[in-house]
């Protein structure tokens, strides 16, 4: 099998979504992230006028974007991208400017008071590197979330992507989005 | 919920940051206005303004420190110079301005301050005193060098919001040209409230008052297109100028920015200037007038930086 180099991103089919919120708690379990602050969240859509009513939920959490604002403008270039495309924040380096919070078109970063640090959703990348899911996807109860490579032709992610119709969000921000909501 | 993450604490510093650049700005002008060996007649504005240039700034720097979630991580940023982040590129060019900046300000001590200043240092800085050198003759090439710095960092303020492609609000590159004449224009204010409390300055006022209504001119000529471009341009940028058309910031840009911080200096400035230079009569000024005006100005430049970064920070694409 030849090499390719990895391209990772999530379908998110929000009809399967039951707003359980497991997706949540598991990552806040996983990355020890205090109740305040959230790695990914639901998006609760309710339209039309009883008993004609339509109501989703659409859970988010960073993009992974192609071209990311937030890498962009990171003055220490603590905020960067792999190879892989996960954007990651070296905490290290990160002096708590806050500017990728500002960049970012879907708020999905957040300053950590007590570490004085910006955090956000890296696909759980210890696990990844393990070649375990993320904790959101595997803890999915009715299996909403579909985590892979875009560039391995015989996943399921791919598979999805060429069968089904999706949306990204907010496209016009320029940045690439890799979260696909299947339509 | 999009929170507010710059506050007061970054709306002072791109305020102090400008005014500085301002200053100084309208300073190494100064400086040039004269024939080289005559004495020049606008001394009193490049030295005021070489005097108070350096402080604003470093207060600034200061704010932008403590603003930081580990401020003792400052250093970080000089470990980088990337070239795609306005931030990156800022922090360099404020420690360049600050450098030349103080330099500008030694230059123009005179030997007497320049004496007591060293005198002044306790004994264990005594070696200090090794470094009270003249460097009068250094003024026109600080002037020359700091000009560009200067400019760089009045724009570079704008830039820095206007760069974000994900707040409509800001993401234009007329930001950078307003944040620009903003400081030039407080930096002239500033050099108006210091000379003109001594009563005896009418040539420098003359020449303040003439480059200030020319920044402030130009300030509102990128307010008009500003507003303009934004109806005109996608929905989203429409949406975020609804924060000052009809908004919770439609009183303070209109009627104090506008209004009180930009159109009534510019014509009280005018209605000052203009008639002198029509009659070519001596130009005179009413000292309370011109210091309520230049007050105006700075109220009017901090409201900008307020207005901006509180309502760009709001804007979003829905």
């Amino acid at each position: 099998m030849s090499a390719h180099q990895k391209r990772y991103a999530l379908v998110i089919d929000s009809k399967k979504c039951i707003n359980c919120k497991a997706c949540v708690v598991a990552c806040r379990a996983e990355n020890s992230v205090p109740l305040e602050y959230s790695r990914n969240w639901m998006n609760e859509e309710t339209r039309g006028v009883w008993p004609n009513l339509m109501a989703a939920s659409h859970p988010e959490q960073c993009h992974q974007c192609a071209h990311p604002a937030c890498v962009r403008v990171c003055p220490t270039a603590a905020s960067y991208q792999r190879a892989d495309g996960i954007v990651v924040v070296n905490q290290e380096d990160c002096v708590g400017c806050r500017y990728c919070m500002i960049a970012c078109p879907y708020n999905a970063r957040f300053f950590r008071q007590d570490k004085g640090v910006v955090e956000k959703c890296d696909f759980c990348l210890h696990r990844v590197e393990r070649g375990q899911l993320p904790a959101c996807v595997e803890t999915c109860p009715s299996k909403v979330r579909v985590f892979g490579d875009l560039n391995d032709p015989n996943s399921k992610l791919a598979e999805l992507l060429s069968q089904r119709e999706y949306r990204s969000k907010k496209p016009e921000a320029g940045t690439g989005p890799q979260i696909y909501y299947l339509i | 919920m999009k929170t507010i993450e710059w506050g007061f604490l970054i709306v002072n510093y791109l305020f102090l940051g400008g005014l500085s650049a301002g200053l100084f700005f309208v300073s190494a002008l100064a400086t040039f206005l004269y024939e080289h060996g005559q004495p020049s007649p606008y001394t009193r504005i490049a030295r005021l303004g070489a005097f108070l240039a350096p402080w604003p700034v470093m207060i600034g720097c200061g704010l932008l420190i403590f603003d930081l979630g580990r401020w003792y991580r400052f250093y970080k940023l000089f470990l980088h110079l990337r070239i795609v982040s306005p931030m990156s590129i800022g922090s360099w060019l404020l420690v360049l301005f600050n450098l030349v900046v103080l330099l500008n300000c030694y230059a123009w001590l005179t030997e007497e301050q320049r004496n007591s200043l060293f005198a002044k240092l306790p004994r264990a800085l005594a070696f200090v005193s090794n470094f009270n050198c003249d460097i009068d003759h250094w003024r026109r090439g600080l002037a020359m060098i700091g000009i560009p710095i200067s400019v760089g960092v009045g724009i570079y303020t704008g830039v820095l919001l206007g760069a974000v492609q994900s707040r409509p609000f800001w993401n234009t590159n007329l930001v950078a040209q307003l944040f620009l004449f903003s400081a030039l224009s407080t930096g002239c204010a500033a050099l108006i409230l210091g000379l003109a409390r001594s009563g005896e300055s009418a040539q420098e006022l003359r020449l303040l008052y003439g480059l200030d209504i020319c920044f402030m001119v130009l300030e509102f000529f990128i307010v008009l297109p500003y507003i303009i471009h934004g109806e005109l341009s996608v929905q989203a940028v429409q949406d975020s100028l609804r924060l000052i058309l009809g908004g919770p910031f439609t009183i303070l840009f209109w009627v104090f920015f506008l209004g009180l911080g930009l159109l009534v200096p510019l014509l009280v400035e005018v209605r000052e200037l203009v008639p002198v230079l029509v009659s070519n009569h001596e130009f005179r000024y009413r000292r309370g007038l011109a210091s309520g005006t230049a007050v105006l100005i700075l109220g009017g430049g901090f409201l900008l930086r307020y207005i901006f970064v509180l309502a760009g920070q709001m804007s979003v694409f829905k």
